[in-house]
């Protein structure tokens, strides 16, 4: 887990992937789930605290809004707040993840993160404050269990 | 017992990654002579974490989640008497991954190449994983191709024969092998570490380049006599 959370994403593609997304925006107003979540995916690996920040609430945007990837953003949400040291927030991601599936990948992230922890100094931000989950009958049931963990986590954040 | 080993082995591994990250800061000589980097590739569900499972655990991983963006893993291997660490990178098949994880690619000094013999499409996609592999990592990059799941010959798809013909015209080493049974993973492996160190000494691979992939580590002793207390401890366990 210390070399996931050390290895720095390459300069190079950070800013490919920040092109991009800045081109769609640019272009149609709009970005493609798939290029928000790749440029997020390049800022919570970056060096600089301000990137991890602006990727997770990129992945908070995202697990809001396309709840089929929300495996993958719920993981790298904990991941990024592992690397700026916000164990409380990162772990309470790591604990919505394993009430849904059990996960390897997710434990190793949660038995990394100090056990007894003192309270960031300032809370952290309510992070599904608007959600409004959307769920139609089209919905799996599995999803509706996501949708309920991420509610709860999202109760014990605030 | 293997509870005990994986937490002497978690340990093992903190402590490397503290004295590389801090050589100046500790006076702990390195237990290997140099550092291999691997990635492992294919298509989604061919295999790949639980064939780094297999190598690393000698355990089969049954019910293995899809690997989220990319894994890590490490072993100390030998090749002629050297020590070689391998650190491997193990990535996402999912295609939304495709594209970020290209950055691991580079420096890899070994890349597993990964199919599902008893999915004909994993090894149809092939030649676009090969492509990525070419573009991205160097000209002395070993690339080792895996026929995974060789256990479930019923259901093959992909004959040995097909795959090794496939290999041969493209310069690439080839196995089955079966993570479940552990059929020939630490073969593919091993061949992968024991080809980079021929190339090293033949002077094919140059360690001062930045993107090698190989690290050469002065080696000392005492650290081994560690490893070799914590294998004491479980060959006196009557467990």
């Amino acid at each position: 887990m210390d070399e996931l959370l050390s290895d720095v994403v390459p300069q190079e593609d950070l800013e490919r992937f920040e092109k991009k997304y800045h081109h769609e925006l640019e272009l149609d107003g709009e970005i493609a789930t798939e290029t928000k979540f790749e440029y997020a995916f390049c800022l919570v690996r970056s060096r600089y605290t301000n990137d991890i920040r602006k990727g997770i609430l990129l992945l908070e945007e995202l697990a809001r809004t396309h709840p089929e990837g929300r495996r993958d953003y719920i993981y790298y949400l904990a991941f990024g707040n592992a690397r700026i040291k916000e164990y409380t927030s990162g772990l309470k991601y790591c604990t919505a993840f394993l009430d849904i599936e059990s996960n390897d990948q997710v434990r190793s992230l949660q038995a990394h993160s100090p056990a007894n922890l003192d309270r960031p100094r300032y809370p952290a931000a309510p992070l599904y404050g608007s959600l409004a989950l959307p769920l139609s009958c089209a919905v799996p049931s599995s999803l509706h269990e996501v949708s309920a963990a991420l509610w709860s986590a999202e109760r014990s954040l605030d | 017992m293997s509870k005990v080993r994986s937490v002497v082995n978690k340990l093992h591994e903190r402590i490397d990654y503290f004295i590389e990250k801090c050589p100046n800061m500790t006076a702990a000589p390195y237990n290997y002579n140099y550092i291999f980097k691997y990635i492992i590739i294919g298509d989604m569900g061919v295999g790949k974490s639980c064939l780094l499972h297999q190598f690393t655990e000698k355990k089969f991983m049954a019910n293995c989640p899809h690997t989220i963006g990319v894994e890590f893993g490490t072993r100390i291997i030998e090749v002629d008497d050297k020590k070689i660490k391998l650190q491997i990178w193990d990535t996402a098949g999912q295609e939304r991954f495709r594209a970020v994880t290209r950055s691991y690619y580079r420096g890899a000094a070994g890349a597993l190449m990964v199919y599902d013999i008893t999915r004909r499409s994993t090894y149809n996609h092939l030649s676009s994983w090969l492509t990525d592999t070419r573009n991205l990592t160097n000209p002395s990059t070993v690339i080792f191709l895996i026929g995974n799941k060789s256990d479930l010959e019923s259901t093959r798809e992909v004959t040995y024969e097909e795959a090794k013909e496939f290999a041969d015209e493209n310069g690439l080493m080839f196995l089955e092998a079966s993570a479940m049974t552990g059929q020939n993973v630490e073969e593919a492996f091993l061949e992968t570490a024991r080809k980079i160190y021929q190339n090293i000494q033949e002077g094919r691979l140059d360690l001062n380049a930045s993107e090698s992939g190989v690290q050469h580590r002065p080696s000392q002793p005492s650290r081994t006599s560690l490893s070799s207390e914590a294998t004491g401890v479980k060959d006196q366990c009557s467990c």
